[in-house]
């Protein structure tokens, strides 16, 4: 009886142990390691008696949208620059030469509260052998301007969550849409932020001056509507769509607000038709709702790839 | 119907509960056969149909109702299935030789463990009582089934004196696939199943005693061939400590206190089966912690069980979708998301006997249900806002009278309960239910399910001749079923659409089934039985998984040691399906079944032989509760030896 409980006992011990660990969801949610988000020097600059210090989430420049943070130093009364002006113009020259810039915010906004100045860029291109990004910011202090310039590095960001696209509208127009939020997305309910930015065509010749802002000058898109429609695109997952998502639509912030719905983790697209104030589509094709598995989704015209 | 055995006051040698209601079925063998499985087994029982998702695991349906509605327990311990597909139910954790009975009582007089609409199914394990002597006992069966070429091999063998018992049992089945009446192969319906248990009790005094059990079951490489997937592994380990009291004086007469533990864990495998495009892993995992304490009272013309129920359960399962490019991240999501049940309740059953010929049943329980979900998230895609914690209370309340005059006995009773949803129903996360191609989305909001009951029963009983009848109605307010749901799109590959849990306004069961035996000389009987049932939802529509119009009628000789049985079953046409739910209507069909026995005693070993064959005429056939219209095994020839003493 002895030997039949000692052997009983180890049964036992051997089957309270599971045989398949279950799954960390936690570490699921999160496959790339998560960026710390907190608003880091990129660039600090010497030059014509100031000291400028620009921050960006993580201290990179990244593909796609960046909040930019500035602040303007006397150097030698060390007293922050509050009443003055800056303006910001980011400017890609590419291997032929030929210069582009990218949706950004021209003159920032000073912020009181931090004692900065605020604005944001859309790069649309990293920086290779073919892509040179440059900084053009010019400081109006009581009357004085100073101009600076400054070589900066665009990388790629590895959270597709925060990424973005460009093409032309049914109006001829150059648009760009960059995803904001949410940078770590969860299963369920997920409030979306993206801009929505075009290229105003401009409308004089070029000035005399290098860089003239007049001819590199883009502006956030107002009363828009992105239809969207979150689809797996995953063979496997026969284009699987989930409810409840709300087209995204323009906020007091100027940035478009939506809510979109993950039912799990994984590939998603997300699938999008950009109609004008008057309700006229500019981009974007209607994704069937069939269920398709074993083939790769169909997605519309213009969609955002992003993966949880 | 209600037992009240003489108790012997002074020893605890024979324990013998006060059975206040209900009725059990001995011996666990059927007419026809003499080593089934559970499964068929509890097959033999008038009320209960199985929805057969292959050859193994059967899920039991209590009066037509699917196993949400009724309360499955082994020894009054609550076990739930780790299965999101309901592959693995109660039952299928358990073997024939570690239980002594099975417990079936329909409707709220069921609601003793837990709150039920349908009513219980209780597994009674195996328990051995004391003696004087120093008694070795045991059994050893052994046989074989042609048709699928299962073997199996069950022991049990027990040990009692005056103060220690032991009760242990191992099982092994192993089954290939099994072939149809046109003798075709039925693929994917294997499986693998070991069994085993433990009990030990100890009198720690002259009218007390511990007890200690435990079981161990473990399937593997079990195929479902209804199913997209089959089963890799399932385990189960069912533990629990007992205390048990009696009382030589006063209208106490039994205290019974039990603490209890299991754990299940199931691993679905869908690598066989190669129109899988996708694979996809769904393990889960069910643990239940658990209180049962009972007492029981008796005086003269007054009997009473009142006991106290608590439990603890969470349910998790997982799907992860692998992509065909593998080197791409997999796709995860909880189908059952982290979710809590716990459950108390109070519950009384009281039998007052006004005289010899009648009494009156009555009771009632009060239960609490409170439920939490972890990982809320994945409710919210569907139902917004929906609370992540729900308590419910759950009353219940039921009462019958029987009488007998002279030769006839009569019954009436009615009954009201209330259920909570189950944890697919109020948190299922696309679960798909293979039968009518849809995911299944629960519903944290859903009403209690609210259950008016009636039921009656007329019989007339003689020396050689018995019939009985047996009705029942059931008015189910907030009928939770699956309704389409227009805005969600399928996940898994099979899948046409998705379908939430919802509550229908009410729905409508009627059951009826009629037995009769008549000895027909000393050594040849005869039964019979024939059962019906019906159910409409709110719009008049049919509900599924309802039985046809079914019978059965068995022929016993016996001449010394040899015995023959001869049977015949089958349903009428399946005319009253339900297109809703994925089904359609089943033809008629009939079946032969035939066996023969032979008994004889060598030194102190009993031994009996039986040979015979199921579905003699090799019937192609499929019944209305075969999942997928799958075809039901072809003839079946078995054989099977059991060894007692």
């Amino acid at each position: 009886m002895k030997k039949l409980m000692i052997g009983f006992a180890m049964v036992c011990i051997t089957v309270i142990s599971c045989t398949k660990a279950k799954t960390d969801y936690e570490a699921e949610l999160h496959p790339v390691a998560p960026d710390e988000a907190v608003f880091k020097e990129v660039i600090s600059i010497k030059d014509a008696g100031y000291e400028i210090s620009i921050e960006t989430l993580n201290g990179i420049f990244y593909k796609g949208y960046n909040e930019i943070r500035l602040t303007v130093t006397n150097a030698e009364t060390k007293k922050r620059l509050s009443s003055g002006e800056v303006s910001f113009l980011p400017l890609l020259t590419d291997i032929n030469g030929d210069n582009f810039s990218c949706p950004h915010r021209y003159e920032l906004k000073y912020n009181s509260a931090e004692e900065n100045y605020t604005g944001y860029s859309v790069f649309t291109e990293i920086t290779d052998e073919k892509n040179n990004w440059n900084l053009y910011l010019k400081i109006t202090d009581s009357g004085k301007i100073v101009k600076i310039n400054k070589q900066i590095k665009v990388q790629q960001h590895s959270n597709k969550n925060l990424n973005m696209t460009s093409f032309k509208g049914k109006d001829n127009e150059q648009y760009w849409i960059a995803l904001i939020s949410p940078r770590s997305p969860k299963v369920g309910e997920n409030n979306l932020v993206a801009g929505i930015y075009k290229y105003n065509t401009p409308k004089s010749g070029v000035g005399s001056e290098f860089p003239d802002e007049r001819q590199f000058s883009y502006s956030e898109v107002n009363e828009y509507t992105l239809q969207l429609d979150p689809r797996m695109p995953e063979p496997s997952m026969g284009n699987h769509s989930s409810p409840n998502n709300k087209d995204l639509k323009q906020g007091d912030d100027g940035l478009y607000h939506g809510v979109v719905n993950y039912t799990m983790t994984g590939d998603w697209t997300l699938n999008l038709i950009m109609q004008n104030q008057q309700g006229q589509i500019l981009k974007g094709t209607v994704v069937p709702t069939t269920f398709t598995p074993g083939v790769e989704g169909v997605k519309s015209e213009l969609h955002i790839d992003i993966l949880f | 119907m209600a037992q009240h055995n003489p108790k012997k006051k002074d020893t605890i040698e024979s324990i013998e509960e006060v059975r206040v209601k209900g009725f059990a079925k001995q011996k666990m063998q059927t007419d026809l056969k003499m080593a089934v499985s559970v499964d068929e087994f509890l097959a033999s029982s008038d009320n209960i149909s199985f929805i057969k998702r292959g050859a193994y695991a059967w899920e039991p349906l209590l009066n037509n109702m699917s196993s949400e509605r009724s309360t499955i327990t082994i020894d009054g311990m609550h076990v739930f299935g780790a299965c999101t597909d309901k592959m693995d139910p109660i039952t299928s954790y358990v073997e024939s030789n570690n239980l002594s009975s099975i417990d079936v009582t329909s409707g709220q007089e069921g609601s003793m463990h837990g709150a039920t609409v349908a009513g219980s199914i209780d597994l009674k394990r195996k328990s051995t009582a004391f003696t004087a002597d120093n008694i070795w006992s045991g059994a050893y069966q052994t046989g074989f089934e042609f048709n699928n070429k299962q073997f199996f091999n069950l022991g049990n063998l027990s040990y009692s004196s005056d103060r220690f018992v032991a009760d242990g049992s191992i099982a092994l089945r192993k089954a290939g696939n099994y072939f149809d009446g046109h003798n075709d192969e039925i693929k994917h319906s294997q499986y693998n199943k070991f069994n085993s248990s433990l009990g030990l009790a100890y009198k720690t005094g002259e009218l007390s005693s511990i007890k200690v059990d435990a079981i161990f079951d473990q399937a593997k490489d079990v195929g479902y061939p209804a199913l997209p997937m089959d089963l890799l592994l399932s385990r189960a380990i069912i533990t629990s400590a007992a205390y048990k009291q009696m009382f030589e004086d006063g209208i106490v007469k039994v205290w019974d206190t039990k603490v209890y533990y299991n754990a299940i864990e199931h691993y679905m495998d869908d690598t066989k089966r190669p129109e899988n495009l996708v694979h996809m892993d769904m393990p889960g995992w069910s643990t239940t912690y658990g209180l049962v304490t009972k007492i029981n009272l008796k005086s003269n013309m007054f009997s009473s069980e009142i006991q106290l129920n608590a439990y603890e359960n969470i349910s998790i399962a997982e799907m992860t979708m692998y992509p065909q490019d593998r080197s791409k991240k997999n796709m995860f999501a909880y189908s059952w998301p982290w979710v809590t049940t716990r459950f108390a309740s109070v519950s009384m059953n009281n039998s007052w006997e006004f005289s010899e010929n009648a009494h009156l049943n009555f009771g009632g329980t009060l239960g609490w249900n409170f439920n939490k979900v972890k990982y809320a998230e994945f409710n919210w895609i569907f139902h917004p806002g929906s609370p992540q914690e729900k308590s419910r209370i759950l009353p219940s309340l039921h009462a019958s009278y029987h009488i007998n005059v002279s030769n006839f006995n009569f019954s009436f009773g009615t009954g009201y309960g209330h259920r909570a949803p189950s944890v697919s129903e109020g948190y299922g996360y696309y679960i798909y239910n293979s039968f009518d191609r849809y995911d299944y989305i629960g519903n944290p909001d859903l009403k209690n399910e609210i259950s008016y009951e009636g039921n009656a029963s007329a019989g007339y009983k003689t020396d050689r001749f018995g019939i009985e009848a047996k009705v029942n109605y059931f008015y189910i307010q907030n009928y939770i079923v699956g309704r389409i749901l227009s805005l969600g799109s399928p996940m898994n590959y099979q899948s046409v659409g998705v379908k939430g849990y919802t509550s229908l306004d009410h729905s409508k069961l009627f059951n009826f089934s009629m037995n009769a035996n008549y000895n027909i000389l000393e050594h040849l009987h005869w039964k019979g039985t024939l059962s019906y049932a019906q159910a409409q939802d709110n719009k008049g529509g049919n509900l599924p998984f309802i039985r046809p119009l079914s019978y059965i009628t068995l022929l016993h000789f016996m001449h010394k040691n040899f015995g023959i049985q001869a049977s015949v079953n089958g349903d009428f046409e399946h005319g009253n399906f339900s297109p809703a739910y994925g089904e359609d209507k089943t033809p008629a069909y009939t079946i032969f079944n035939v066996s023969a026995d032979y008994t004889f005693r060598y030194k102190q070993f009993k031994t009996m032989l039986q040979v015979g064959a199921e579905n003699l005429s090799d019937e192609y056939y499929s019944t209305y509760a075969d999942w997928g219209n799958i075809p039901r095994m072809g003839r079946n020839l078995f054989m099977a030896l059991k060894v007692s003493f």
